[in-house]
């Protein structure tokens, strides 16, 4: 798509939303060149599209083998490094050993699903976007980029569908 | 068969109920939420200034300037003397934990099993979470006395050449309220971000512009960005109930890792677990009736359904507290220790025995008598006063515990009442930070979180089965 035109079609609700999708795949558009914008989360298959990859699990699962590592690290490496004999306690013991690691293993497991949740949708992010206020206001946007000089097909395409409105789009500060 | 003709209840048409009567019922389009809520966060009377002035002033002479005093004279300005080293601080530490737990419990377990009365009312129990375990943390740094050597217990190089013991509960403390406090202001943010974004929609240009500009850090609500913060919020919502429980599990083995009367006891883990949550629910109860009386439009979001739920879990969570303060209470009774039966007696009989009647009273007769009933439970004002009754019996219970508990010791001769001191003001002083917090908060962050009530009502649906209206629910997410 070397001239391609970006446009924002906005739908009152989710019955329209999903048969414009219908139409724009129709229309000969892939899955990667349309996205869904909501003011609430959206099973994917109500809207026919594919389920949206995510890696914040598995960041988060990392997260919580580095906590574990360093939870073992407080506990058996220190007394290691400075020996320190307490109430005739092993210097190495396991129950006290299950406390801190799972401390720092959940500690691990949260800070880095949230850390994962940033860098996977690209957060913080303060340059322009296409968007518009109206999707928090409980509309739902369909963005997608179409070859330039076929605008009207698509328009024609997405009203039939039961689009509100059709415009092209310039990304602006948020 | 004349018998059975009679019928055996009211008719299904004397039963039948509105079903707008329930928030998920009766929706009103995604702006007008928003404008009520952002209505609600911008106007604001007279006297929420004059009482947040007052709140500033109080915290200002109780936690600032008292605490000046107790760090320039020393700890003799408090009570604190030979045997009772721990004192109202302590007190204050445990309690206010335990007001931090039922906002992270609530907010996660309702949301894992999919309760949906909890919509309208997550966002202002964890808030509650946060607030309180700042106020815990205070209360840590005025009990140590010495706060700028706080820096000993984090493992870095430092002038005493040894690190941290973390074989010790001190540091096992130290360890899980650090993970819950990051973890539940990470639990609270992911949820706010697209609220903050609207927020951010509605806002004209300003200072509060660029701050929810800055705090909802580009969100949009694409695909992608919607599927991150679902996992992400499914993942803290099944990971912090267990740090939760091991929280306050962790404090109570303070207590009984020592080898004390009246405090070594196998079942203090889920006691005190439970007595967190007897007194962190009532203090929702407390908030959800202070906001719904304050906050404009809050009578739509907050209903009866809210406080019936909330009065539900705080009737089931008071029994439990009896069951394991029951356990607590009759293991040493039964086995005979001297030093144990002498802790018993002092508490039942000695000269605070009416604190530990009213406990009792307070914390089982009370919910007991009044949460039973439906329409006491749905009725706001009853379940507050029934709220802050409970906080007075749990503040009382970690008083017996605490400064009464070690009071009576191995060595009779030290044997002394505590009275506490410079630590009255200042425990006024974490009060009136919780509720100037909270207020200051109440004006700038959307307190109902308006996309997962706009999620809640598109998912739910009236549906005619025979002669009766039944809610049905789908699953969008």
């Amino acid at each position: 798509m070397a001239e391609a035109t970006t446009l924002l079609a906005m739908f009152e609700d989710l019955e329209p939303a999903s048969k414009g999708v219908d139409k724009l795949q129709q229309l000969g558009l892939g899955v990667d060149d349309m996205n869904v914008i909501s003011g609430i989360p959206i099973k994917n298959t109500i809207l026919g599209r594919p389920s949206a990859i995510t890696y914040v699990s598995r960041i988060g699962l990392f997260g919580a083998i580095l906590g574990m590592s360093l939870g073992i690290f407080l506990i058996y490496g220190i007394p290691y490094l400075y020996p320190l004999l307490v109430g005739g306690q092993p210097i190495f013991p396991v129950p006290q050993g299950l406390i801190i690691t799972f401390e720092m293993t959940m500690l691990g497991l949260m800070g880095f699903s949230f850390i994962g949740m940033f860098v996977d949708s690209g957060f913080p992010s303060y340059t322009p976007k296409e968007y518009t206020p109206e999707v928090s206001e409980g509309k739902i946007a369909l963005l997608f980029s179409c070859p330039a000089g076929q605008q009207e097909k698509f328009i024609d395409a997405l009203k039939e569908a039961g689009a509100e409105s059709i415009e092209p789009v310039e990304a602006r500060h948020l | 068969m004349a018998t059975l003709a009679k019928p055996l209840g009211r008719s299904h048409t004397e039963e039948h109920e509105d079903p707008r009567q329930y928030l998920m019922h009766d929706p009103l389009p995604r702006g007008q939420m928003n404008a009520m809520v952002m209505e609600a966060m911008h106007e604001t009377n007279p006297i929420f200034w004059v009482i947040t002035g007052i709140l500033a002033l109080t915290v200002l002479f109780t936690l600032g300037y008292d605490w000046y005093v107790l760090i320039m004279v020393g700890q003799g300005t408090a009570g604190v003397l030979r045997p009772d080293y721990w004192g109202v601080f302590l007190v204050n530490v445990v309690f206010w934990i335990g007001i931090s737990h039922a906002g992270t419990f609530i907010s996660a377990i309702l949301r894992v099993l999919k309760i949906e009365s909890r919509r309208p009312f997550t966002r202002a129990a964890e808030l509650m979470t946060t607030f309180g375990l700042v106020q815990a943390g205070l209360s840590v740094f005025m009990h140590l006395g010495r706060v700028w050597l706080t820096y000993w217990m984090f493992p870095i190089p430092n002038e005493r050449r040894i690190w941290p013991d973390f074989h010790s509960p001190l540091m096992w403390d130290l360890m899980a309220i650090t993970t819950y406090l990051l973890c539940s202001t990470m639990y609270l943010f992911l949820p706010l971000i697209p609220d903050l974004a609207m927020a951010r929609d509605r806002t004209k240009e300003g200072w509060l512009k660029q701050f929810y500009k800055i705090l909802s850090i580009g969100f949009r609500g694409t695909e992608g960005e919607w599927k991150n913060l679902t996992t992400a919020m499914n993942i803290f919502a099944f990971a912090i109930i267990p740090v939760m429980f091991s929280v306050h599990t962790i404090v109570s083995w303070d207590f009984a890792m020592a080898s004390r009367p009246g405090w070594s006891s196998t079942v203090f883990g889920p006691y005190f677990v439970i007595g967190a949550l007897h007194s962190g629910m009532a203090a929702v109860a407390i908030v959800l009736f202070l906001l719904r009386s304050t906050m404009k439009h809050y009578k739509y979001f907050l209903r009866a359904e809210q406080f019936n739920t909330i009065g539900m879990l705080m009737l089931l969570v008071s029994m439990a507290w009896a069951y394991f303060y029951f356990n607590d209470y009759i293991v040493p009774w039964y086995g005979g220790d001297v030093w144990d039966k002498l802790v018993q007696e002092y508490t039942e009989k000695g000269p605070l025995a009416y604190l530990w009647y009213t406990m009792l009273f307070v914390n089982i007769v009370v919910p007991w008598a009044t949460l039973w009933n439906q329409k006491w439970r749905e009725t706001p004002w009853l379940l507050a006063i029934v709220g802050v009754l409970i906080n007075i019996g749990m503040y009382i219970e970690r008083y017996i515990i605490i400064p009464v508990g070690v009071t009576i010791n191995r060595m009779p001769f030290t044997w002394r009442q505590y009275e506490p001191r410079i630590e009255v003001p200042m425990t006024i002083g974490t009060f009136a930070l919780f509720l100037l917090l909270y207020m200051l908060a109440s004006r700038i962050i959307p307190l109902i979180p308006v996309w997962e009530v706009q999620e809640g009502q598109e998912a739910h649906m009236i549906r005619k089965i025979g002669k009766a209206e039944v809610s049905t629910l789908s699953d969008l997410e």
